[in-house]
């Protein structure tokens, strides 16, 4: 089996005049956490997008799991084993969240028992209830996913993305908008998920958090991919200190 | 955070399941006094109510359960009024026959409709159901082969089991609630399955669907298609109870009338357009004895509920009902929750 | 050679004339429709009642006496202050949920019922007539025009264009504009944008107004006038890009030249579905329509 799961090639993707990823390549091996870091507006979304199916690319490949999945749409993506996650919660907000949930582990039943109540689908539902434990929302899951505090909303958000099983887990800035605690417990549960079964990559902001779990790092700037390499190659790259870190602590600081 | 209504798949479902009960229930009392005193005219509106009320639970399977609004659902109603009409007139079958033909028929019929349509998203699918409608219509007003403006008339009576025909008042409302609560027995049975749950999920945000792995364009076809066969097989119970089709059937009055009895019994209950079907069918007739315009108060009665109370009757009553039993139940949690 | 001339002037170029004329009528009326959608996002199902409701205007106006070109500035401002009503009443009620697309839409749909039978009961539903203004016709090239159709195709155009320049051109349509855009913003900058919302939605309801003036003399008036001209006018929509000013013009002229030269070739029944498959087509091709939203790039 090859050793990458995820190989990316020249992919480019423009919208009008605005190239937003120009001939970006890199590779995400199995079992590894990889993450893609840069500034705002560097590219990083447009080439989760791309990866994910919710886009098509104009230029390049994207080979997945041994496939060739350039040009898939997001539920062939989801059916070659790659899933995602969203930066702005995006969950059935009138729904409850375990109804969220087993909507989304309904796809390990590949549509056996479509038509039966779902209570027969035993395989789902042992999904859900691993991922209630899992995710700690077991005592809210009869509450409407809207109800949920922020935070719970972006644990259900990763549980969502989990449920079907995924080979690949993209997850989009999986921290936006939490508090430390919350952050530091996301942190730690990303680290806990990457296994030989689940490869990761990763779209975050938190430059500390992706430095901290990450295997390898690619770094992105105006589209184009600045550098890569394991988090300490990536920290003690000058070009990445004067485009990336300078500017980020510039932020931090103002 | 006050506004997400509840889906029919959530807490409401006991409260929803007493006022369907209920429904049936006074459904059958009512036959049962109306055969007593030998009344016809109320029980032949009551059968008009059921048969509207089919097509009702077709536009709320689109317009409650998946989020889709359709404009032109009369297409296929008439489309099965049509359909029965011919084969009544030019054959001797049985009433199940019929049925059959139409169900199969008018399915065939939303599967090319439903290719046209559902293509297209939230105003367009609207606008071109709406479209598809008036455009089939107006060739069936024109077609002299199809009685044109007339229609067909003269559609003799079906049987249903020998001695007992669609003529007979008693036996023909009987007939078209049992159809009825056979179309809701099965919806809501759907409702309680990964397919019926995906709609709704369609509903409440079809961009996710797709990313949990789910073609959303082949469950809003089915459902169209499911929808559109409903529709078609009530529209053929039309010309066994009036005797006659006309184009007026396919007309957007039809769809918009429909669109109303769903909205003011409440969308996505499956139960509520049934109850808003027999409230307005009944106002309709109430007020059409006094004065022609009755459109106007139905509009008016339409446009209040829209803007005050837009979940309509049942969309209220059944979080009511669920706060009354939790309370007798004492759990403060779950009350908190249904307000 | 000659009888091919004889065929353009007598029977091609009467049927383009007559095309252009309604079609200017139908630019107006998906102009109506789509500044309001494009603006607002409300789907008007009552703009056909309010294309019925300017006819009938003027049909009053002419009955007291008022001369036709006084009722085509006067009903105009009746629908505008029309449509300012309804929106500030009735559609700012229910602007503000989760569901304003098909709220909005039932809305005007009740109201379209209402209003439907209201003139139903205040005129009856016999076709009434008014006299045509202008009669005669003029000869350019050897072709007879009538006046009063090149009157509508001059008028609507010029009301077209002034359109055009108010949104496009004015400080007032940047404001509208802006509005479409990002309504928060627009509002911090202190702009009263639930009138501004008012007003455009009066603006679409008049234009509907005059649509019904100019035509009143060459179709009659009656209560259910509007149903099928804004089916026409809804495809037109559709087919330019909703909320897209320059693709209602230019879907309007086209569809309406279509309709009116296959007319010549097929029966007027098959005009509705051959537009319904034109519509048909282009979504296929372009599910968002020709054009992009207004305000919206």
């Amino acid at each position: 089996m090859d050793k990458a799961i995820l190989k990316v090639e020249e992919l480019s993707v423009r919208f009008g005049a605005l190239t937003a990823v120009k001939r970006v390549g890199f590779e995400a091996q199995r079992g590894h956490i990889t993450s893609v870091i840069g500034p705002n507006g560097a590219g990083k979304s447009s080439l989760f997008n791309l990866i994910s199916g919710a886009i098509r690319p104009m230029e390049g490949r994207v080979l997945f799991d041994g496939r060739d999945t350039t040009g898939f749409n997001a539920v062939q993506m989801v059916s070659a084993g790659l899933s995602r996650s969203f930066q702005i919660t995006n969950l059935f907000f009138e729904l409850s969240v375990h109804e969220n949930l087993r909507l989304a582990a309904q796809f390990i039943e590949h549509g056996r028992g479509l038509f039966l109540p779902t209570q027969r689908s035993r395989l789902a539902n042992n999904r859900v209830d691993e991922l209630l434990e899992r995710f700690a929302l077991r005592s809210r899951a009869d509450e409407l996913a809207g109800y949920l505090s922020h935070g719970e909303q972006r644990r259900l958000e990763i549980a969502t993305a989990l449920a079907c099983n995924p080979k690949m887990l993209l997850l989009d800035e999986p921290t936006q908008g939490m508090s430390l605690t919350d952050t530091q417990e996301t942190e730690a549960l990303i680290k806990e998920l990457a296994s030989d079964d689940l490869s990761i990559l990763l779209v975050e902001h938190d430059v500390e958090l992706v430095m901290n779990i990450s295997d390898h790092v690619v770094v992105m700037h105006q589209g184009e991919k600045l550098a890569e390499g394991t988090p300490l190659e990536v920290r003690a790259n000058p070009q990445v200190q004067a485009a990336y870190f300078g500017e980020v602590r510039g932020h931090a600081h103002a | 955070m006050g506004e997400f209504s509840r889906p029919a798949s959530s807490k409401q479902i006991n409260s929803l399941r007493l006022l369907a009960v209920l429904f049936f229930a006074i459904s059958c009392v009512f036959a049962f006094i109306a055969t007593v005193v030998e009344d016809v005219f109320f029980l032949r509106l009551a059968t008009e109510a059921m048969i509207f009320g089919g097509l009702a639970l077709s536009v709320d399977l689109l317009l409650g359960i998946t989020g889709l609004l359709p404009l032109g659902q009369a297409l296929f109603f008439g489309f099965g009024a049509y359909a029965a009409a011919l084969i009544l007139k030019n054959w001797t079958v049985s009433i199940w026959l019929v049925l059959l033909a139409c169900m199969l028929s008018s399915a065939l019929v939303g599967l090319v409709a439903g290719l046209i349509a559902i293509r297209s998203k939230g105003v367009y699918f609207a606008l071109i159901s709406f479209g598809l409608a008036q455009v089939v219509s107006k060739i069936v007003f024109n077609t002299v082969e199809l009685g044109a403006s007339d229609g067909i008339i003269g559609v003799p009576n079906a049987q249903i089991l020998p001695g007992l025909s669609s003529g007979q008042p008693t036996v023909f409302f009987l007939f078209a609630l049992m159809f009825i609560a056979l179309v809701y027995s099965l919806l809501n049975y759907l409702m309680k399955t990964p397919y019926g749950r995906q709609l709704i999920a369609i509903k409440a945000n079809e961009h996710r669907v797709a990313f949990l792995g789910f073609n959303t364009w082949r469950f809003k076809l089915s459902a169209f298609v499911l929808a559109a066969s409903i529709a078609g097989t009530s529209g053929a119970l039309y010309p066994m109870l009036r005797g006659f089709v006309s184009p007026e059937l396919m007309f957007f009055q039809v769809s918009g009338n429909a669109i109303i009895n769903v909205i003011v019994g409440g969308t996505g209950t499956l139960i509520g357009p049934l109850y808003g079907s027999a409230l307005l069918t009944g106002l309709r007739s109430v007020v059409g004895s006094f004065t022609p315009h009755h459109q106007l108060v139905i509009g008016v009665l339409f446009m209040i509920v829209v803007i005050l109370f837009p979940r309509g009757i049942i969309g209220y009553l059944a979080p009511m009902l669920d706060r009354r039993c939790q309370k007798g139940q004492g759990t403060v949690q779950q009350e908190a929750r249904g307000g | 050679m000659a009888e091919a001339l004889e065929w353009m002037q007598y029977v091609l170029a009467p049927q383009v004339i007559n095309g252009a004329s309604i079609g200017v009528a139908v630019v107006l009326m998906a102009l109506g429709l789509t500044i309001i959608f494009g603006l607002l996002d409300v789907i008007n199902m009552a703009h056909g009642e309010f294309y019925a409701m300017g006819a009938y205007a003027a049909v009053i106006l002419i009955a007291i006496g008022i001369p036709f070109w006084w009722a085509l500035l006067l009903t105009p401002l009746f629908m505008a202050v029309v449509g300012y009503a309804v929106e500030r009443t009735l559609i700012q009620r229910v602007f503000h949920s989760k569901d304003r697309h098909t709220l909005t839409l039932l809305l005007t749909f009740g109201l379209a019922i209402v209003l439907e039978d209201v003139l139903k009961i205040a005129f009856g539903a016999n076709p009434m007539r008014i006299e045509t203004p202008i009669g005669g016709s003029i000869e350019v090239f050897g072709l007879f025009f009538p006046n009063y159709r090149m009157f509508v195709m001059g008028m609507g155009s010029a009301i077209v264009a002034a359109v055009w320049i108010f949104i496009f051109r004015t400080r007032v349509g940047a404001i509208v504009r802006a509005a479409a855009f990002d309504r928060h913003m627009t509002a911090s900058l202190g702009v009263p944008v639930n009138k501004v919302y008012a007003l455009t939605f009066a603006l679409g309801v008049a234009l509907a107004g005059i649509a019904g003036v100019l035509l009143a003399p060459i179709y009659s008036v009656f209560p259910t006038m509007g149903r099928d001209f804004v089916l026409i006018a809804f495809s037109v929509v559709i087919i330019g890009g909703m909320g897209s000013i320059k693709g209602a013009v230019i879907a309007g002229l086209l569809l309406t030249q279509i309709q009116s030269i296959s007319s010549l070739y097929i029966s007027p029944v098959w005009s509705d579905p051959l537009l319904f498959g034109c519509m048909v087509l282009v979504l296929m091709w372009r599910p968002q329509g020709l054009f992009g939203r207004l305000g919206h790039g």
